[in-house]
């Protein structure tokens, strides 16, 4: 069986004698195809502008004052059946969680040669007055130029000079949610209230908009403000923020900052797990849902195999009195699937970009409660999208066309030959 | 001239049916044995039921027998494997049915040239060459890319002797091939399996119902009941056909 050309020939042949019934399971495997890719686009597109946005302008890796608990008997030791332990509980102080010689903390952190760059914040919980508007507000400290270098604020601004921060004590910096709940704009006055009470009087200086809602809901100040509001010697701060230059290496430099400074550190996969695994069982339904619409392409394929191997009885019978043996009438139905599944899927592909550019072009209102914001649908688009939905409509449509094409094999000469039965 | 290239010993076929619970065997042919030679022009005949197109069948490699041996030139093909037989039917054997049976998606010459693809032997090229001559053959020329659907049922069984020649076979076995055909095409038929046979030398059996047929080719075989009747033969291999 070394030419198939035929074997292709004939599969063809009977396929474009059904036209209606092969171009409507070929335009089932399309409409598949084209949701698959489409369903794959939109969830990688949100993942993936996410994962982007948080790479670009959060931490890769965060350093907080909680202190790593020193593992103890209690818990080191399970009690069992036939021991006895008797221990007495270890008593922590219950620190304030802060980085003590912060600055000594981030010598030993910027000696790691995968770090990048490390920057300390103060980070606290306050409440924020403007006119009659009074709402708790995260306020954090910074030193604006290295902050810059990680949540890219300077790039953000909607309002007002990033760089005037530094320059004054008493400014501020709104992030636009935070800005519209007060309804503040540049120039204005806004009262923080500390948890001791005491009230500073802070002026607004810029607005950003980072398109990550978590952040854009803060406020920003000089380090050395923050560290004043929340009654903290100079030398202590909450947290360190950490830029990493190799993002698959971050969690050995958690790692390493944990064994020597025994604080605290996440990389920014811990810190988004919650999102991150949110988006991946999203996933999980959407592709779970997309799967069933392949099948039930497959099951047109299937369906039109069948009616043509019961319809084409005879031609088997006569392919068989002339010599076909039967692995090359199972490959004639098995081409028929292949050849509705290969035209229909490559189709479904260019369906599918179509379906990719209509909608990222389409505005759509953003809503403040995603993880992310956007004016329009967030698309990804890349290769494999289409290559994995092409190969896996072919292979389900294969797995279609066995069992028909192998009855096909099956029909037994004699009994349709002797007349028409 | 008398050499034997087909033999039958003590063939038997028996078809059982599952209905249900119930087995229900039926026999077709109980007990036959014979022989066809080199150049035979050979009729079956018998009633409805006799069990001659299930003899046809196992001559020509399309069923099996029950019990008992055929040899196709002293090769015994009752002990051939699927995959062998399909590739006797090939090569060794002709077949055409009372039903015309040409593949509808193919012109009159693709119909021919379909045994020669089938096993790859010879390019597409040279099996469009042999189709046409064929066509030429069976005086179907003129027909080649027609559809079957395009042909009258004399011509389509015309075109379906051709493709029973297309591998040159050693036997060309016809399954009443006139039983569908009106008196003209019938003769139509009968004139080219006589000159088949005549010209080449082809080695044909025909099972038919149509006395005035039979009496036209070398050997009657007449079967009751799964057995030979009748056995005769009229003419010699080789000799002119008088009509």
């Amino acid at each position: 069986m070394k030419n198939k050309k035929h074997l292709f020939l004939i599969a063809f042949r009977q396929l474009s004698q059904r036209k209606r019934q092969s171009i409507l399971s070929l335009a089932g495997i399309s409409v598949g195809v084209m949701v698959l890719i489409t369903a794959i686009s939109l969830m990688n597109g949100l993942v993936e502008s996410f994962v982007q946005k948080i790479i670009n302008i959060a931490p890769h890796v965060l350093v907080s004052g909680e202190k790593m608990l020193p593992l103890v008997p209690d818990q080191l030791i399970k009690p069992g059946k036939n021991s006895e332990v008797n221990f007495i509980k270890n008593v922590y102080r219950s620190d304030e969680e802060v980085i003590k010689n912060y600055k000594k903390i981030m010598d030993l952190i910027e000696q790691d040669s995968l770090v990048e760059m490390a920057t300390p914040l103060v980070g606290l919980n306050t409440i924020g007055k403007f006119g009659t508007t009074t709402l708790p507000v995260q306020l954090f400290g910074i030193i604006p130029s290295s902050q810059d270098k990680i949540e890219k604020f300077k790039k953000s601004m909607i309002s007002g000079n990033y760089d005037q921060l530094e320059r004054t004590p008493d400014g501020i910096l709104l992030g636009t949610s935070a800005a519209q709940d007060f309804s503040a704009k540049v120039g204005d006055r806004i009262q923080i209230v500390a948890n001791n009470g005491n009230i500073f009087s802070l002026r607004v200086i810029g607005i950003f908009s980072t398109g990550i809602n978590d952040i854009d809901g803060n406020v920003y100040v000089n380090l050395k403000l923050a560290q004043n509001i929340g009654g903290y010697p100079p030398n202590e701060v909450t947290d360190i923020y950490i830029r990493v230059n190799n993002l698959k290496k971050d969690y050995l430099v958690a790692d390493n900052i944990k064994n020597l400074t025994n604080y605290k550190a996440i990389t920014w996969e811990e810190k988004a797990s919650s999102v991150l695994a949110l988006f991946k069982m999203i996933s999980m339904i959407v592709y779970f849902l997309v799967f069933f619409v392949v099948l039930v392409a497959g099951f047109g394929v299937a369906n039109v195999l069948i009616t043509n191997v019961l319809e084409k009885t005879r031609d088997i019978a006569i392919l068989k009195s002339i010599g076909f043996k039967k692995s090359e009438i199972t490959v004639i139905y098995i081409f028929q699937g292949l050849i509705v599944a290969i035209i229909g899927a490559a189709i479904g592909c260019l369906l599918g970009y179509g379906m990719i550019e209509i909608l990222s072009s389409i505005k759509i209102a953003s809503s403040s409660s995603s993880a992310v914001r956007a004016d329009r649908l967030l698309m990804g688009k890349n290769l494999w999208y289409f290559t994995f939905s092409f190969g896996f409509a072919v292979l389900v449509s294969l797995i279609a066309s066995i069992i028909p094409a192998r009855n096909a094999a099956k029909v037994n000469p004699v009994e349709i030959l002797r007349g028409e039965k | 001239m008398n050499d034997i290239i087909i033999k039958a010993e003590n063939v038997n076929k028996t078809i059982v049916n599952k209905n249900g619970g119930e087995v229900v065997s039926t026999t077709i042919l109980p007990d036959i044995s014979l022989d066809f030679r080199r150049g035979e022009f050979s009729a079956i005949t018998g009633p409805s039921g006799s069990g001659k197109t299930t003899l046809l069948y196992l001559i020509g490699a399309l069923d099996m027998p029950t019990n008992g041996r055929i040899f196709l030139e002293e090769k015994e093909i009752s002990a051939m494997k699927e995959e062998e037989l399909a590739e006797l039917r090939n090569e060794k054997f002709g077949f055409v049915f009372q039903f015309h049976f040409l593949l509808p998606e193919f012109t009159a010459l693709e119909n021919v040239m379909m045994p020669m693809l089938a096993r790859g032997r010879t390019t597409v090229k040279r099996a469009r060459e042999k189709a046409a001559e064929l066509l030429k053959q069976v005086g179907m020329e003129d027909k080649q890319n027609n559809k079957p659907n395009q042909l009258s049922g004399g011509q389509q069984q015309r075109i379906a002797v051709a493709r029973a020649l297309a591998n040159d076979p050693i036997v060309l076995l016809a399954d009443e091939p006139t039983g569908n055909l009106d008196s003209k095409n019938s003769e139509n038929i009968y004139s080219l399996f006589e000159k088949l046979n005549r010209e080449n030398n082809q080695t044909i059996i025909v099972v038919t119902h149509d006395e005035h047929f039979a009496l036209r080719t070398h050997r009657k075989i007449h079967i009751i009941d799964g057995k030979i009747d009748q056995d005769i033969r009229t003419k010699e291999p080789g000799s002119s056909i008088q009509s």
